[in-house]
């Protein structure tokens, strides 16, 4: 008794699409959300094409980094559910490497996920063969979870319209983390655990939050609604309410080498796949959206070589040193012209929505146009005055964010560094 | 114990007694034991003192919010300023639209500042929240059932919880991260709130909550102040209030000491809080023990608490009753897993007696067990080491030198030649309640019981006793008139 994966008429045209264009396997990312009884998957996502490789063989890591990437652009709910191969090489020989893809994926996936994997978690993973001149299917799935376990024979059945309906389950949630860095700066990797352990006590906080739809607290077997009619979209608001771990016994004052603060606001999302989604399905979805999206931008920034961090080299002084970056802001570009389901990106603020469009395509073949990117949810931030009391604001961003090679987006850094002025004059001005 | 003479209750007959006399090896079942325990604990939770008609109910809000700082130096008016920022930011937050309390056993949820109210109205009166909990709260076994719903419980208790609320309306603006390198100090503490505000049944339950989120910030300050007064150096205490219950028309009144300091270091400020509440100096109100115990709290002990006011008391013409005063809990034959059926009452009555001043805040050692009274009547000379693990009497006299030794308590001893006599003494203790209010501890015939009380008038008196398995009020028939007893009379030390 295999899995069944029900698959919109879309991705069947899609991969159908993708069939007779070269010789080489086609590898990509099935994507979509799974439930105890069956999964669903809405989006076929092909590997980009990398110039060393030029098709020839599968390459693992690539497919893996790919993965990693198009995870983070997914909001709660998508995730990634497996790989397909497009090949006409017979089906029984290609279960090996499909099995090293799939492992590989979850693998990187799984080692950047922050919140902690619950006991319902559905852990099988599809792999999907496809013959490009038969266009025949054979969908078999692993266990991830058992490092050894064995190809089980799964059904795969187009539908259409399968996404159209999704409940949306949405929040802005205000961060404000405060984590201290370690005294002696003699390793990189010392401050990014501490940053860990902090991201780690603010990833508690929201785990055992009280989580409210629509203003109340609903028990966690009930439906988000009753009696609602199919195909109507449904959206609903969360709200998240919190508290702190007690701890009783004399606090000493503890040194520490600097701080690392994160203040402002997330838009999180959800998709539920059924239009009676139960409201335990509803919390555990946007709580991990929430995380994800906190701990994603954080990582995303502090990977980056920022330009200052040559210059400090100096620990002896007690010289303050304070840098301040907006963390890019989410995007969200609806998957289809109808339907509730979207998909989301990061825009730093050097870049411009173009890119965005750029990367849509490149890395889930999605075809948008700026015009169709909803920025609403998240506006820029802006550097506020307090930590530079000399530097004027416009020379700050240019300074600390990193150079790209893009006119495009010296052009918006000079477009936000004139934002940024103005808005601090109304400040001062306020003030 | 004042309100005992005031109302005139029916005197009931109490007969489950047990009198094992040391030559029976007859044990006494436990099963009869549990009963005569179970029938306590039923009579505490069904019986009811007639209670003033004003019922008042407690509201009560816990909550943690966090503290954090960062100090660039560590020079005290420099902590001081940066606290007093960090405090100040925490009140803002509790007046913010983020504040949230909930109700406990029910899917009440209010945002007091924004005024919006889930599952009640905001003209609800205290009394409708209180029908709420009751009818929504899970059966939780036989004891509620029994419990008599037109009868409200004198002291019924509503239990809030703070929370924040983390999400807010958007579109809001994307986070900044700030990262600053410096060396400096930095603090994070999780302040634990905790507020009680008495209030009147038809209060509604909007006041309450305006008259609460005064209350929570009025404890910031204050818990500010005490952080800032204890503060050593590089070390802050983490404040903890504490209620207590004063002699009326005071009530409740919260304290905020600071945590892990211990008792005898803090009496500069239990001297202050006798003077500002105009108590007296001779008895403790302040101590850690004494800190008021909420009707919906369990006691982590699993001990009986005051079985004697299950009772319904005696009311004889022109007599008065006199009881101990306060706290202590019941021990008594085969607890513990201690098998001291027959030979232990002594023991356990030592044992309560230990358990008052443990509780009144006296000593803060715990009830000592068998071995460790009898290694303390070797240690003082009084016994020869063999006595340790035996199972022998002890009498008053014993009595007496435990409590010196283990807790430095002094007592009197009372000798009574024979038991009719007992009767006339009937003054004496009637004092000893009055001014020490302690347990008196009672041996001689062939057992020993714990006296709590006294009432009597010319040739009625009755006391209020409890041994081995029941405690009840025993006429002067009781006593063996030709055996004679010795009584032991801890004294209350005059302490703060």
């Amino acid at each position: 008794m295999g899995r069944v994966y029900i698959v919109d008429e879309d991705v069947e045209g899609y991969l159908s699409k993708l069939c007779p264009q070269q010789a080489g396997p086609v590898t990509g990312l099935l994507i979509g959300q799974s439930s105890a009884q069956k999964d669903y998957v809405v989006i076929a996502a092909p590997t980009p094409k990398d110039e060393e490789s030029a098709g020839k063989t599968v390459d693992k890591e690539w497919v893996s980094e790919h993965a990693r990437q198009v995870s983070r652009m997914l909001p709660g709910g998508l995730t990634v559910l497996g790989v397909f191969m497009i090949t006409d090489a017979d089906a029984k020989d290609t279960v090996t490497t499909l099995r090293q893809l799939v492992f590989g994926v979850e693998k990187l996936i799984s080692s950047e996920q922050q919140w902690s994997p619950a006991e319902d978690d559905v852990t099988d993973c599809v792999t999907l063969h496809v013959n490009p001149k038969t266009r025949k299917t054979v969908c078999r799935t692993f266990d991830i979870k058992d490092p050894k376990s064995t190809a089980k024979p799964a059904e795969w059945k187009y539908q259409s319209g399968v996404g159209s309906s999704w409940t949306t389950v949405s929040c802005w949630l205000n961060v404000d983390l405060f984590i201290p860095l370690p005294e002696s700066r003699t390793t990189k990797g010392s401050a990014h655990k501490c940053l860990q352990e902090g991201l780690n006590v603010w990833t508690q906080q929201i785990e055992n939050a009280v989580f409210l739809i629509n203003g109340k607290k609903l028990p966690e077997d009930s439906e988000l609604t009753s009696g609602q009619r199919r195909n109507v979209r449904q959206t609903y608001t969360a709200q998240l309410l919190t508290t702190v771990e007690e701890q009783r016994s004399a606090h000493v004052l503890q040194r520490c080498g600097g701080s690392v603060s994160v203040r402002g606001a997330a838009h999180c999302r959800a998709f539920l796949h059924t239009h009676k989604p139960k409201v335990k399905l509803a919390e555990k979805l946007l709580k991990r959206d929430a995380i994800s999206t906190v701990a994603t931008r954080v990582q995303m920034l502090l990977d980056e070589p920022l330009a200052s961090e040559e210059q400090i080299k100096d620990t002896s002084g007690d010289k303050q040193q304070t840098e301040e970056n907006c963390l890019p802001r989410r995007i969200f570009c609806p998957l289809r012209a109808s339907g509730s389901l979207h998909v989301c990106d990061y825009q730093f603020s050097d870049e411009g929505l173009s890119e965005i469009v750029d990367r849509l395509k490149e890395m889930l073949d999605i075809d948008t146009a700026e015009e169709d990117l909803d920025t609403t949810q998240e506006m820029t931030a802006e550097i506020t005055q307090s930590s530079f009391p000399t530097d004027p604001p416009e020379e700050t961003n240019e300074e600390l964010e990193p150079k790209r090679n893009n006119y495009i987006g010296a052009f918006m850094a000079a477009a936000a560094a004139l934002l940024a002025t103005a808005a601090s004059m109304i400040y001062f001005s306020d003030m | 114990m004042s309100v005992f003479t005031q109302f005139p209750l029916v005197f009931p007959v109490f007969v489950a007694s047990s009198l094992p006399l040391p030559a029976t090896t007859q044990k006494i079942p436990t099963a009869y034991r549990l009963l005569s325990y179970l029938f306590f604990y039923f009579l505490s939770c069904a019986s009811q003192v007639v209670a003033d008609p004003n019922t008042l109910t407690m509201f009560r809000v816990k909550g943690s919010l966090e503290l954090r700082c960062q100090l660039d130096s560590t020079e005290a008016s420099h902590i001081q300023k940066v606290l007093s920022r960090a405090f100040e930011s925490l009140r803002t937050q509790m007046k913010s639209e983020s504040c949230v309390f909930t109700v406990c056993d029910t899917p009440v949820i209010i945002w007091p500042n924004k005024g919006v109210f889930e599952d009640i109205s905001p003209e609800s009166s205290c009394d409708d929240v209180l029908q709420r909990i009751q009818s929504d709260k899970p059966e939780s076994g036989g004891k509620r059932a029994t419990k008599k719903k037109s009868k409200k419980d004198l002291s019924s208790v509503v239990s809030l919880y703070l929370l924040v609320e983390v999400t807010k309306p958007g579109p809001l603006s994307a986070p900044v991260i700030s990262k600053t390198v410096q060396k400096s100090h930095f603090l994070s503490a999780a302040l634990p709130l905790d507020c009680a505000v008495r209030t009147h049944c038809k209060e509604t339950i909007k006041d309450v909550c305006d008259r609460l989120v005064e209350a929570l910030t009025q404890q910031l300050c204050e818990m500010e102040k005490v952080m800032l007064q204890h503060m050593k150096g590089t070390t802050l205490l983490i404040p903890e209030p504490l209620h207590f219950l004063l002699p009326e028309p005071k009530g409740l009144v919260t304290v905020i000491f600071p945590a892990g300091v211990p008792d005898k270091e803090l009496e500069t400020q239990r001297r202050e809080l006798h003077q500002r509440f105009e108590l007296s100096d001779d008895r403790p109100y302040f101590r850690r023990a004494n800190a008021y115990h909420f009707p919906n709290e369990p006691y982590k002990d699993g001990y009986l608490r005051n079985p004697h006011n299950a009772l319904t008391h005696p009311t004889l013409e022109n007599g008065k009753v006199y009881m101990v005063q306060g706290i202590y809990s019941y021990h008594h034959y085969m607890q513990d897993r201690m098998d001291d059926n027959g030979w232990g009452c002594a023991y356990r009555s030592l044992q309560t007696i230990c358990s008052w001043f443990q509780q009144q805040g006296y000593v803060e050692q715990p009830v000592p067990s068998h071995k460790e009274i009898q290694q303390a009547l070797v240690d003082v000379g009084d016994k020869q080491a063999s006595f340790v693990g035996s199972r022998q009497w002890i009498g008053s006299i014993e009595v007496q030198a435990v409590l010196n030794h283990l807790l430095g308590i002094t007592s009197k001893i009372m000798f009574v030649s024979q038991g009719s006599e007992l009767a006339s003494k009937g003054r004496e203790l009637a004092n000893h309640f009055l001014t020490e209010g302690t347990p008196i501890m009672i041996g001689g015939g062939v057992l020993a019981h714990t006296i709590l009380g006294w009432h009597g008038v010319s040739l009625q008196d009755r006391f209020l006793m409890h041994t081995m398995g029941w405690c009840g009020w025993k006429g002067p028939e009781f006593w063996d008139q030709t055996a004679y007893y010795n009584l032991c009379l801890p004294q209350r030390p005059r302490v703060i």
